[in-house]
């Protein structure tokens, strides 16, 4: 079910000031971050974040087109890189 | 055989079923067009007089998107969803479910024909 509009969307408050204490010096480092949960709001654009994934920092350049998206979509946490391809893989038993 | 909004041919059918052959147009829009337009919702399509088709016709192309523009927009947001790399865009890429389910078993439609892996211990065998 889609979040309540009353509400408004959901904005990590601590990032959000991270984010206007960056503009207000020009800061522009990547901001580490484990809220995943904080949707992309405009004022996010043109900075780059790094996303916890459970295990690295992602690093995640905000684009106009992100908007409304949460932090954490851009940030996998699981990694498939295929099966095994080793002799007679699942043979064991 | 009348054709409304470019290619389409509705049957032989009553009105608000021939108009769900147009690719946009589903029970609730058809019925609504119906209404909207005073027209029988049970008269045969092929029965609809030149007047009546012609309204059809501008009511689409005001208020609905309908066929190729449907399916370009459709398209459109897919390809954005890849550009930014997000999920749903990782998934599209993949020809894997976007909306979270089970990959384990099913979820044929989106993976095609099954990949049959050699040596590969079946459902059952792992029991």
């Amino acid at each position: 079910m889609t979040r309540s509009a009353k509400k408004g969307p959901y904005v990590d408050e601590k990032l959000y000031h991270k984010v206007q204490n960056a503009e207000a010096t020009g800061n522009r480092q990547p901001i580490k971050t484990w809220a995943r949960s904080c949707t992309i709001v405009p004022e996010f654009v043109g900075f780059t974040f790094m996303v916890h994934n459970g295990k690295v920092f992602q690093k995640v350049f905000v684009t106009e087109d992100m908007v409304g998206h949460k932090l954490g979509e851009f940030s996998p946490t699981r990694m498939f890189r295929g099966h095994t391809a080793g002799r007679s893989s699942g043979a064991q038993r | 055989m009348p054709r409304i909004s470019g290619v389409d041919i509705p049957n032989d059918k009553p009105t608000f079923v021939s108009l769900r052959y147009i690719h946009g147009i589903g029970p609730k829009s058809a019925a609504d067009i119906c209404k909207r337009l005073n027209l029988d919702p049970g008269k045969r399509a092929k029965d609809l007089s030149e007047d009546e088709l012609s309204k059809i016709a501008a009511l689409l192309d005001e208020d609905y998107v309908v066929e190729g523009q449907l399916r370009r927009q459709t398209q459109q947001n897919i390809v954005r969803l890849r550009d930014i790399a997000c999920y749903r865009g990782l998934r599209h890429r993949r020809g894997l479910p976007v909306r979270g389910q089970r990959t384990k078993t099913n979820a044929r439609t989106r993976k095609g024909p099954r990949k049959t892996v050699a040596g590969k211990r079946s459902v059952k065998e792992m029991r």
